[in-house]
């Protein structure tokens, strides 16, 4: 094992430079924001140049792209998604809906603020953003990355019971098992 | 071959008119012969409305469906008439070979309501009528199917009913990011910025 500071530093950096350049998103949509994805990852705007691309499972996956509203009943499935992906997961928060409602602010169904029951990484604005916005948002998580700043899924594991307390309180019934880390 | 080509459309257009009021007497006239508290009211094209009492409807809907050819139930809609305690149900039924569409209203109350059950007449019915019984609470008599539809968890009061207050209710369940309860109208700002005006006729909507 490497025990000095500085042998560590440089191996974060490689570590982080090799995880910056193969950010697989996890092929799951939620809302209408799923629309943008196709042209993002086609011929014309081209992601996958960033090393972006799609990956079918959660255990493979790197990003859960939040795309647009979420309902309280899709809140559930997207939790048991998260929690099933494996260290290093990022979240990105896309279009107005995740990050304050949009036009749902006053839907009884949906939740408003995704950043109280999700770490969220990267908030992508507009109603819909346009692949370029995509795009930039990739661009902001990889910088995060590199800088070694986008440690969503560690401050989950600090606050569990916080994230866990506002989700059982849109999710009444909670049948799902307490994990333990 | 020397009349304009609008004469001749025009008399294809009115020959179809002419039909369809025809049709339309002779369904008049067919139903009430046999449903004679049927009251009926007559649009435009090919639409016709009807207004039946709550008793009525299966009988009504299998007499379409099975003698009249309106095989295709299109849409049943709910609306809730608050001011009057009432729930008004809207059945449309579709004629492949007439071209006709039906509208066949209903009116239940708003306390305690409950319809009869039209599924085994058309089973896609069902669908709408579980969704009804969530969103409204409106019970069919011998609706098969389970309690829980849509929503997940739901316990307050049927949430398309007029007097569910969604504001109140999401205020109690859901965060808000701060800034935009003041809702502010924005567009005076970037008036000012851009130094435009505001067009006359957008004043009106401006909060």
């Amino acid at each position: 094992m490497i025990n000095d500071k500085n042998s560590q530093k440089i191996v974060d950096i490689i570590q982080n430079w090799s995880r910056k350049h193969s950010i697989w998103v996890l092929a799951y949509g939620t809302g209408c924001g799923a629309i943008e994805i196709p042209p993002t990852m086609t011929s014309r705007y081209d992601a996958e140049r960033m090393g972006v691309r799609g990956a079918a499972t959660p255990r493979q996956a790197d990003v859960l792209l939040i795309t647009g509203y979420l309902t309280t009943k899709t809140l559930k499935r997207v939790l048991r998604v998260y929690e099933q992906m494996q260290d290093p997961k990022y979240v990105i928060g896309f279009g107005s809906c995740t990050i304050n409602g949009g036009m749902y602010y006053d839907s009884y169904n949906t939740i408003k603020v995704l950043d109280k029951y999700l770490p969220v990484d990267v908030y992508i604005n507009g109603c819909m953003p346009r692949p370029e916005a995509v795009l930039a948002g990739f661009g902001k998580l990889q910088e995060l990355i590199a800088e070694g700043k986008a440690n969503g899924a560690a401050k989950y594991k600090e606050n569990l019971e916080w994230y866990r307390a506002n989700q059982k309180k849109v999710i009444p019934t909670w049948q799902r098992p307490e994990y333990n880390w | 071959m020397d009349l304009p080509e609008s004469a001749g459309l025009g008399r294809v257009h009115t020959n179809k008119i002419k039909i369809m009021e025809k049709i339309k007497a002779n369904l008049i006239e067919h139903v009430k012969s046999n449903f004679p508290e049927v009251t009926s009211k007559d649009y435009k094209g090919n639409r016709l409305d009807l207004n039946v009492k709550k008793e009525c409807i299966p009988s009504l809907l299998t007499y379409f469906k099975d003698m009249l050819g309106y095989i295709h139930l299109s849409h049943i809609t709910c609306v809730d008439w608050i001011e009057e305690g009432e729930f008004e149900l809207v059945y449309i039924v579709w004629s492949p070979v007439e071209k006709m569409k039906v509208t066949i209203k209903t009116r239940v109350e708003r306390e305690k309501p409950v319809m009869p059950n039209i599924d085994m007449i058309w089973r896609q019915a069902n669908t709408y009528e579980r969704e009804f019984r969530e969103m409204f609470g409106i019970q069919f008599k011998g609706l098969v199917g389970d309690e829980e539809f849509l929503l997940e968890d739901w316990e307050d009061m049927p949430p398309m009913r007029r007097d569910f207050d969604t504001e109140a209710y999401v205020d109690d369940t859901f965060f808000h990011r701060p800034g935009r309860e003041d809702a502010l109208d924005v567009r005076e700002e970037i008036v000012k910025r851009s130094r435009e005006e505001i067009p006359d006729f957008a004043k009106k909507y401006s909060r």
